[in-house]
Parts: structure tokens; sequence; C-alpha cells
């Protein structure tokens, strides 16, 4: 009787429901584990002996270098606009989260279209000043190149994660350094740097991983990389397995920095013991000291924002009237309606999860919790092979009952719809979904829940009644951040897209590989300003929240 | 007895000490408990317990010839028919007084949900101000609204947790004889806990005194 009831009490169907997506989440993850045993073929031996030195290299390099240059740019800049006031500080302070709207790839199509031959930089260089410049020292198609992109678009994670820290943190540790008597130089090498150690690690490894998820710029800058490396091997070979052995060699090197940032990060967290936030005062620059800071953040805030965005509307300007047509608006719908589906299903499934992680506190609960995030880390390139050889077993295994259904079925059906891609897609934005719904559900607490579950109404009942009205302001979050996060998606829908399926982002990457960066401006555009609208969105949702 | 709780133990996941420890106690019916004890002394760990947020180590509930819990027994919260007031109230924000009040009536039908209503909104002398929200509402009001809340599903215990702790100094000594009315012309059992003797003084009909979850002291009111 004892055994029963407690068997009873927990499988609901909130458990049930969770295991089957935490199963379906991990299920492409172990796909790729178990065919890791497959015996290599010839490809693999080529791949292995004379190529996967350059892209372990290669990849190594992009990671330290891009990983150096963000942390230097975004913890000075958070530093210098939380502890010092100077002119319009107030506007670089949200300016510099700006560059996170622009996907790398389009900066990179962009910033080679403006350093060609033919670009605005060398044309005026020869027009106006008649200086006919070595082009080599505008070739930008190289690992420095890339690391230059990177670093530009990427840094505001480390900028927007470290700033966040320093205001609510280090008033009083700043100022009693000061009473020390030390000096500002001296206090963000002993005191702001060691203090937000965990704050920059966790925010640079959000940047290497967008590292080695890119694939764009390192395609378009011929770099070999394990990404293109992926991407070679099964659309040029058709080889999935070698695919699958890159991919886990790939898995290795995410592991390994995943666990390098919880032991770089420490034992502490973000938080120490103080729960008064007292903000920070910031000290006035003046004179020569305030111009540079100015300048400083002007020129960063130019080369990261301010110029490309303006050679894409300028560009806009020259081929809207040939682009804007009927398979414009389709591209449009594409984008609009993958996005829509993604963003439903992972919030729905991000929900179930998180409530079930909420009312159990076990074991079971808190692996479920990292399974949810896991998908975030691993690259697009990753998943989606994952993804593909799961569903190309899963039509051999159907294939019988396919025939059922439609006599003269091929045998591809599951691995060449929009099913797979969707479902990719849950994998890789679940963590947005889960994060957000999980931080709406810490605000609210349990206190309402219990309160309804006492006066008579069962945990689903007062899931729709109490929890999902009082998280709206988060759901609404993470949903903004899911959809947008798909419009920019391109790894995963370039492998896993049906055939003939484009999206905004796949145009783009066409049109740059044709040579048509004019024409990929209005789709780049796009994409921009769904960002600049989700991120305005966001941080309005963010300051009514403080207050 | 109308409640009866017999060798309640309980303590955190991470904690080798239980916080209540063989835990007794007998309520009669139309009894009001208040359970007196320090900060740390397991007293609101009692009630929640009692309303089934927290499940026991071992020993027994029983209210009004209900097995709540025991051995073999854990009655989910919703299943219970408990009514709790909290310290913060937790009134939902997202809803008025009026759905505050009924949301505890979902088996009810229509009119007499309505009716109930009615009845509570008089009870607390609410009624002008059912179309509120609960951040338009005073705290001694919101209380009254958790109050209503809690007593419209007709629970076979009322419980509060610190009722007036919320509560400025100057209106507090009004605000207990509302809630002592409010009880009385409820006519239904109520435990409450508190860290004030005063508080405990002005309401109760008998006093437990606790300490690290054993029952020190047990006292009449008068």
């Amino acid at each position: 009787m004892r055994m029963f009831k407690k068997v009873k009490i927990k499988f609901d169907g909130w458990s049930i429901l969770s295991f089957l997506f935490v199963a379906l989440l991990i299920i492409p993850s172990l796909h790729i584990f178990v065919n890791l045993l497959l015996p290599a073929n010839e490809n693999w031996q080529h791949i292995k002996d004379y190529l996967l030195k350059d892209y372990v290299t290669n990849s190594f390099q992009l990671v330290l270098f891009t990983g150096i240059l963000t942390v230097l740019l975004g913890t000075s800049l958070s530093w210098l606009i939380s502890v010092y006031a100077f002119p319009l500080r107030n506007f670089f302070k949200w300016s510099f989260i700006l560059p996170l709207a622009i996907p790398p790839n389009i900066a990179a199509y962009t910033y080679s279209g403006l350093l060609s031959y033919t670009g605005m930089v060398q044309v005026t260089l020869r027009n106006s000043f008649q200086i006919q410049a070595d082009p080599r020292y505008f070739d930008i198609m190289n690992i420095k190149g890339a690391i230059f992109i990177f670093t530009l678009f990427l840094f505001p994670y480390v900028y927007t994660i470290t700033r966040a820290f320093l205001e609510r943190q280090s008033a009083s540790l700043i100022e009693s350094a000061r009473l020390l008597g030390k000096k500002p130089l001296a206090i963000f090498f002993s005191v702001i740097l060691p203090c937000s150690r965990a704050a920059i690690i966790g925010s640079v490894s959000l940047v290497v991983l967008e590292v080695l998820n890119d694939y764009g710029v390192v395609q378009y800058f011929g770099i070999q990389t394990f990404s293109t490396a992926i991407f070679k091997t099964w659309f040029a070979m058709g080889d999935v397995n070698s695919a699958i052995k890159l991919s886990s060699s790939l898995m290795l090197i995410v592991l390994t920095i995943l666990i390098l940032e919880r032991v770089l990060r420490g034992r502490k967290k973000y938080s120490y013991t103080t729960t008064k936030v007292r903000p920070l005062t910031p000290q006035p620059l003046t004179g020569i000291k305030g111009l540079l800071a100015f300048s400083y953040c002007l020129v960063v805030f130019a080369f990261s924002f301010l110029i490309p965005t303006a050679q894409l509307v300028y560009w806009s300007t020259l081929t809207y009237s040939s682009m804007l047509d009927s398979s414009f608006w389709k591209l449009i719908m594409n984008s609009l309606s993958v996005a829509l589906v993604t963003t439903l299903l992972v919030m729905i499934v991000a929900a179930v999860i998180a409530n079930y992680c909420r009312t159990n506190n076990h074991l079971l609960s808190k692996l479920y919790a990292k399974v949810t995030v896991l998908g975030y880390s691993i690259p697009g390139a990753i998943i989606a092979i994952g993804v593909l050889a799961w569903f190309i077993f899963l039509d051999k295994q159907l294939y019988g009952f396919h025939q059922i259904i439609h006599t003269d079925s091929v045998k591809l059906v599951l691995s060449s719809s929009i099913a797979m891609l969707l479902f990719a897609y849950v994998i890789r934005f679940l963590a947005m979904g889960f994060n957000s719904i999980q931080a709406g559900f810490e605000k609210i607490g349990t206190r309402f829940s219990e309160a309804s579950r006492i006066l008579g109404v069962n945990k689903t009942g007062t899931f729709f009644r109490v929890d999902l009205p009082m998280i709206k302001p988060a759901l609404l979050s993470g949903c903004v951040l899911v959809f947008v996060e798909v419009i920019k998606e391109l790894p995963l829908t370039l492998l896993l897209r049906p055939f003939n399926f484009d999206t905004l982002a796949t145009k783009v990457f066409q049109y740059a590989s044709d040579e048509m960066i004019q024409e990929a401006a209005i789709p780049s555009m796009i994409i921009i300003t769904f960002s600049l609208l989700a991120i305005y969105f966001i941080s309005q949702v963010e300051t009514k929240g403080e207050n | 007895m109308y409640i009866q709780i017999r060798n309640l133990s309980f303590g955190f996941k991470n904690s080798p000490e239980p916080i209540i420890h063989n835990f007794d106690l007998n309520v009669n019916q139309g009894e009001i408990i208040s359970i007196l004890g320090q900060s740390g002394s397991g007293k609101s760990t009692l009630l929640r317990l009692l309303a089934g947020l927290e499940k026991p180590w071992g020993g027994t509930i029983v209210i009004n010839h209900q097995v709540l819990f025991d051995a073999t027994t854990f009655v989910e919260p919703e299943k219970r028919g408990v009514g709790m007031v909290f310290q913060d109230y937790a009134l939902f924000p997202h809803m008025t007084v009026e759905k505050n009040i009924t949301y505890g009536l979902g088996k009810l039908k229509r009119s007499e949900r309505g009716h109930r209503l009615e009845e509570m909104l008089e009870l607390v002398n609410l009624k002008e101000l059912s179309h509120r929200y609960p951040y338009e509402l005073s705290g001694g009001q919101q209380q009254r609204v958790a109050l209503a809340r809690a007593l419209a599903p007709k629970p076979s215990v009322l419980l509060l947790d610190e009722p007036f702790s919320n509560l400025d100094a100057d209106i507090r000594a009004k605000i207990r004889g509302e809630l002592k009315k409010i009880i009385n012309k409820a006519g239904i059992t109520c435990i409450f806990v508190t860290h004030d003797i005063e508080d405990s003084k002005a309401l109760a009909d008998r006093q437990v005194m606790i300490n690290r979850g054993k029952v020190n002291k047990v006292a009449a009111c008068y």
C-alpha cells in the first residue's frame, strides 16, 4: 500500500511529460556517441592524418585570441562606464549592447565589402586622395580578420555581464580601496578583475561557445575549423560517419571548456554576502582624461555598430527596388513561421520541465535542469549532425510504416521534412526559454502556488491559473529571445532545412557566397532590426522589473 | 479530540537534527490555539506540516477523524481542506479581491459561489472593495482579504502564520480585535503562530510554547 502511494505521488502528468521531453533532448547526443563506436572509414583516416591538426590549431587560435580581446575590451569598457562619468556616458552605457544585434557573419560580409578593392575605403582613397594603397593592407579574410570580427561583435557578452556585476556588487569594495589610497589602475587590477572573475569567465565562455558555433564567418573567410569541416564531410562527401567523428571531437573540446569554466570560476558564484544594493557614484573625468574615455568609447561604438550599419543601410538603398518581390515576402514568411513555431514549442517544453524542477527537489530534477540547458553550449553543427543521424535512423526503422500509409513512399520522410529542423532548433534554444522561465519562478517564489494548493486547486490548475499569469514578463522575454535567435540562426538551418527552403539568414549566406554582398543588405537589415527590437523590448521589461 | 498530532517529527534535507521533534498536540473543535516561540523554533514549519506543504519524517496528523498523515498516508495539500493565511498573505496579484476570494470555490455552482462571496465580503467588511487589486489595498485590508479567501471554502481548521508581523504597531491592537471577532463569528478552529506574547494573550484560548520543536509549556489564557 505504501509503495503504491509513493509511486502515485511521483508519477503524475508533469513527471511523465518532463521525462519524455528530456529523453527526446538527449537522444541525438547519445546517438552521436553510439555512432562513435562504428569503425572509421577512409575519409576519417584522411581527415585524421592530414586535416585534423589544422582544424584544432585554427579553432584554438580563434578561441584564444577572441577570448583575450573580448575580455580586454569588455572589462575596460564596463569599468569606465560604471566607475567614471564622462561625456555621453549614458548613451554609451546602453549602446554597447547593440553590436549583439549584428550576427558576426553579416558583420564579416559587410567589413569585407567595405574594405575590398571596390569598397568604400579603397575607392575613397583612390578617388579623393589619389592614394594607391597596397590592397593587402585591407585584406581581412584571414584568421586575424575573423578575430577582429568576433571581438567587435561578441564583446557585449563580457561587457553587459561584467557591468551588471560591477554595478550591483562593487560600490563598497571600490570605495574602500580608494580610501586605502589605491590609484584607479591599481584598483582595476587588484580589486575589480579578481572580484569579477566569475562574471568575466562566465561571459567569456559564452563568447567562446559562439566562436565554436560559428560557421558563417569562418566559411566566408576560408578558415578551416571544425564547423567548416563538419559541413564539408556532410555536404561534399555525404559522409555522416566522419561528420559524427568530427562532431564528437569538437564536443570533447566544448566539454573541456565547460569544465574549465567551472574550475576557473571557483566555488564562488556571482554574488557575495551583502544583500543591500548600493549603486556606485561615478567619478567625473574632466579635461583630457574625459576626452580620452569618450574617444575610446566612440571608436569602439563606431566600429562595432555605426559603420557596418551605415554601410548596410547604404547598400539597402541601392538594391531595395530589385529585392522586394514576392519571393522576398515568402522568405520573410518562412523565417517568421519557423521562428514562431519554434518559440511556441520551446516555451511549452521549457515550462513543463521548469515547473517539474521547481516542484520536485531531487537529483533527477537537477539532472533535468542541466540537460535542458546543455543544448546552448553545443555548437549548431554538432546538434545538426546528431539530429540528422537520428532522423535517418528513425526513417529506416519506420520505412515499413511509411509504406502502409503511402505504398510508394520514399525512404526519407521525416529527415526531409521541416520537423527535423524544428526539432533541432528546440534542442539548441531550449536553454533560453528555460532560463527565462526559471528566473520568473525564482522571482515569485513558491508561496502563491502553496496558497493555491491549500485552497484546493491541484498542481496543473495552479500552474495555469496562478504560476503562468504571474511569470508573464519572464515568459515574454523568453519568447522574444528564442524568436530572435531562430531568425539569426545559420549553421543548423543550412544543414537541416528541407530542399529549397530558405530563411533570411540562409539567403544572406547564399548572397554573400555568390559575391552579391549588396543584395545581402536588405535581408541582413531585417534580421538586425528584429534583433534591435528584441533588445529594446527586453531592456524595457528589465527596467520595469527593477522598478 | 478534533485535531490530534502525535509524535510529529520533521527536519530539512541537509540538517541532521530535526526541527520538529516528537511533537504532540490536541485541539478541541472551535478552540483558538496560539503557538509561541522564538524565530527558528520551528513554529512556522509546524503550520506547513499541518497544511501538507512539507512531508513529515514520522508521526500522525488527524483532523476531524480524517487521517491526513501517518506511516501509509500523505494527503496532498489541495485535498486537505485546511485554510491558511500566509505571513505576507500571498494574495494573487493578478486577481481582484473578488477573484481571490472565490479562487478556492471551484466546486460550487455559480450561484452558490456568488452567495458565499457575499457572505465572506460581509464577514470581513470589504464589500465596497471587491473589484480592487491587492496592491490597491492597505496592509490591514489585504489581511482581511487573505482571511476571507482562506475561510471561503469552509476549511476544517484555519492556520495563521504570524498574522500581525506585517502591520504597523499603532493599528495592531485594532486589527487584533477585528480578527478575534471574525474568527469567533466564523466559529472555526484556529491555530496561529506568533512570537509576540501580547498577540497570543489577546487572541488565544490556549497557548502552546515551543522550543526547538518540542512543547515547552501549555497554558490557558483568560
